[in-house]
């Protein structure tokens, strides 16, 4: 009997393999450790305790190189490959990359990032700042407020939530157009129509910029201002519903901005009272007490708050396979990480899917690094 | 050092009597049986092991229906094989849809995974030379013949075949008859313009929504299908003989005017609001006249709601004739497999026609065989479904690079439909990038 015939057998020396492995791994890099503070002169005791300290973080260390560190090379080394799987590995060079440049789905899925983070991010940033103003106040059962108000976070993206989502969003029973429809019938309609005619108008222009034909943005402008009969088509499907997609995944994105609000109410909390009793004393109201106190104060936690926010974008994926179907109607959510997937385990294009990879680290590097270099213009520290 | 020796010897015991207490638990050893004495007679390259040899068989399954199914599989069918091969233990590994690709990917690149594995209709193209021939076993199972010509498709690779259609769902159109009279229609449409025309004269607007809609082809995932489905029809294959696309033939033009001209019917303007969420079949609610789908968007069979509803196979430009898609999921055998012979046995014991009926009665599907089609397919609906199955049916088959054409055209159709490009840009952008998906993929010089 082979032991691949059992797959309990195979199970468990398997695991026992591993754990020899780990061992033997352990104590090799554990003796080269103790050897370099040998070399340098360390004292017994110094030697001892760098054994052992290496002996035992090996488990981690190991981790990071099998599973962290030699697969990024690894996906390094095939992003300039053809890798398909179980096909011979043929190296292309840049190829790849240079594909990449041309491929309008990954074009497309950069300018739907481009729309999260222009729009989507800034007004997450306001939610989250909006419900930790709000919760920063004395009252009562503050704390369970602030549990209730964080939980969209644990949901958000989960499949039943989303889901529920998509029920509430439905254009033409959904409870949200309910309310609209609701406003609608009143003299608010007009704040109703404005909301639909900036919101189709700005999602037009960023699909005309992408497709560099301005023609949807005419047919817009042709429909007019919109009249007390129109509501949003979120998550729409038909003819020009789709500019609908992306602005239904920022409403889901404010109403989870909870973790966004725990750092506001982290930095809130810093904020000295001393500054707000100086300032109503000079006579500043609660505007200017915000404008020049609050944000200024809370900049490091906008800060975080945007860079997080922004690479979060390049990162959604659940809404483009729950929401809609195939990343919706033209594409509207198809964001990176979700193409990533697509090319990857969907077209099987490995190496094409290792090299997209590398392009989204740089452009997450990129982002930040002009941020900490803008930064230093409106980022204020307390401690400098 | 004394101390650290000590502590690696007391953590590896520790680690080995864990190990000891999960002791591998093996099927005793079975005594033979006639048939394998009759087995034993076989060619030794194609007989399953013998007695003596314990076969672990490895079957990936899609499991639709969790403890239904695969209850029925575990404690029916497989004590049922093994009385046939008592030395074969049958391990199920349970995937989904969302990570089938993934793990057989996995699979393949290992070279080491399930004997069996579940694939969808358009899979032979991507698998096609890593799946086990089979021709020479089927011959000697002498049952192939019983099965659906179209899904026998789905499942042959350069004139072998790969595996065994295990499902199937076929697409057809089913019209609602009660209101197609009231709109002043005499039958279902069969034509473009007849659809067209029911389309217009069906859908309801109010309110700046729709209440009511002529036609309904399932959405995004159905558009590109229908699309094919209706070129076929058209008589227009996929691929020219040199292997490259044919989206830039007349009927491939004529096959996208139509579904434009159509979605424009049921969607006169931009800032409509679509049919409410599902709840039930829109068929049986009133919500659509027509669909083009498979028999899960339609009222349950034995609904007394089927006397006023058609069942046809699609639409043509008036000359042709329209064909039936056939879906279907099938098993095969990867060529790694080292458990060939248990793994066509196994294979051969599931397709019997009472193990297909079971499973497909479970399930809500169709039997692939026609001999399988006893008990609840004995009802009008599912009967004639089949008679278009098998004289009209279509194989969604040899669909190369599937997963690409299938974005590619969703995209180009959606823009097309969308009025971002005409129909021109459209079948233009469709050729060219999907030529060069089968260029990249080595499909074509």
């Amino acid at each position: 009997m082979q032991l691949t015939d059992s797959p309990k057998l195979f199970t468990t020396m398997w695991a026992i393999g591993t754990i020899l492995f780990i061992l033997v791994a352990g104590y090799i890099l554990a003796s080269v450790a103790k050897f370099v503070i040998r070399q340098q002169g360390g004292s017994r005791t110094l030697q001892e305790k760098t054994f052992l300290g290496y002996f035992f973080a090996s488990p981690w260390i190991l981790g990071f190189f099998i599973f962290v560190l030699g697969p990024s090379l690894m996906s390094l080394y095939w992003s300039f490959t053809n890798y398909r799987i179980s096909e011979p590995i043929v190296w292309v060079g840049l190829k790849n990359y240079s594909d990449l440049m041309q491929d309008n789905r990954f074009i497309t899925s950069m300018f739907n990032s481009l729309y999260m983070t222009v729009i989507g991010v800034p007004l997450q940033l306001a939610a989250g700042l909006g419900m930790a103003m709000l919760l920063n106040q004395k009252i009562r059962g503050q704390t369970a407020f602030r549990a209730i108000f964080y939980m969209p976070v644990l949901l958000a993206s989960s499949t039943a939530v989303l889901f529920t989502w998509r029920l509430m969003l439905n254009p033409n029973n959904g409870v949200i157009n309910t309310i609209f429809r609701w406003f609608n019938e009143t003299p608010l309609y007009y704040l109703n129509a404005s909301f639909i005619f900036l919101t189709e108008l700005t999602s037009a222009l960023l699909v005309a910029l992408q497709i560099r034909n301005f023609t949807i943005v005419e047919r817009i402008l042709s429909n007019g201002f919109p009249g007390p009969e129109r509501v949003p088509l979120w998550l729409g499907s038909e003819g020009l519903a789709f500019l609908w997609n992306k602005p239904s995944v920022v409403v889901i994105m404010m109403w989870s901005a909870g973790a966004m609000m725990i750092i506001y109410l982290a930095a809130l909390s810093g904020v000295p009272q001393s500054l707000y009793e100086a300032a109503e004393v000079d006579g500043a109201g609660p505007w200017k007490r915000f404008r020049h106190i609050t944000l200024p104060m809370i900049a490091p936690a906008t800060f975080y708050n945007l860079i997080i926010g922004m690479i979060a974008t390049l990162q959604i994926f659940e809404p483009a396979v729950t929401l809609v179907r195939d990343g919706g109607q033209n594409q509207s959510l198809y964001f990176a990480a979700y193409y990533l997937w697509r090319a990857t385990f969907r077209f099987n294009q490995i190496g094409y899917g290792a090299a997209m990879s590398w392009v989204l680290l740089i452009i997450v590097l990129m982002m930040t690094f002009v941020q900490f270099k803008l930064s230093n213009r409106w980022v204020y520290y307390e401690s400098e | 050092m004394s101390k650290k020796l000590y502590f690696l010897m007391i953590t590896l015991l520790v680690a080995l009597l864990a190990a000891c207490n999960t002791p591998a638990e093996q099927p005793a050893p079975a005594a033979p049986t006639e048939t394998e004495t009759q087995t034993e007679t076989q060619p030794e390259a194609e007989a399953p092991a013998s007695s003596a040899e314990q076969v672990n068989l490895r079957v990936m399954l899609v499991d639709y229906i969790p403890d239904v199914t695969d209850v029925w599989l575990e404690q029916e069918v497989v004590p049922a094989f093994q009385e046939e091969y008592p030395n074969v233990n049958v391990e199920f590994v349970y995937v989904n849809w969302g990570t089938l690709d993934e793990t057989i990917q996995g699979y393949f690149a290992a070279g080491n995974g399930a004997d069996i594995i579940n694939l969808g209709s358009e899979y032979v193209a991507e698998y096609g030379d890593r799946l086990a021939p089979l021709n020479a076993q089927m011959a000697e199972w002498g049952e192939l013949d019983q099965f659906v010509p179209a899904t026998l498709d789905t499942v042959t690779w350069d004139g072998e075949v790969r595996g065994l259609p295990w499902l199937t769902a076929p697409r057809a159109v089913m019209c609602r008859t009660d209101t197609l009279t009231e709109l002043g229609f005499d039958g279902a449409p069969t034509t473009f313009d007849e659809m067209i025309a029911v389309a217009e004269a069906g859908t309801i607007i109010e309110n700046n929504a729709l209440v009511r809609q002529g036609f309904m082809a399932d959405g995004l995932l159905n558009n590109w299908q229908e699309y094919l489905n209706i070129m076929n029809s058209l008589g227009a294959p996929l691929y020219k003989e040199d292997g490259r696309p044919n989206f830039d033939s007349p009927e491939a033009k004529a096959a996208l005017e139509f579904m434009n001209a159509r979605r424009a019917a049921i969607m006169p303007s931009d800032t409509i609001a679509g049919l409410p969420e599902a709840s039930g079949s829109r068929l049986a609610t009133g919500e659509v006249v027509c669909r083009w789908g498979n028999l899960w968007g339609a009222p349950a069979t034995d609904d007394p709601l089927w006397e006023n509803i058609s069942l046809s196979a699609g639409f043509t430009d008036g000359t042709g004739e329209a064909t039936v898609q056939v879906f279907n999921d099938w098993l095969a055998i990867p060529a790694y497999s080292q458990n060939q012979a248990e793994a066509v046995a196994f294979l051969q014991f599931l397709g019997s026609a009472e193990n297909m009926n079971a499973y497909n009665e479970q399930f809500g599907s169709f039997p692939p065989r026609t001999d399988a089609w006893f008990g609840y397919v004995d009802n009008p609906i599912m009967q004639e479904m089949g008679r278009l199955m098998n004289e009209q049916g279509v194989g969604f088959a040899d669909v190369r690079e599937t997963a690409q054409l299938r974005d590619i055209l969703v995209a180009e159709i959606d823009a097309y439909f969308s009025g971002l490009q005409d129909v021109d840009t459209a079948l233009e952008n469709i050729n060219s990038q999907y030529e060069a998906v089968l260029r990249d993929a080595g499909r074509i010089d």
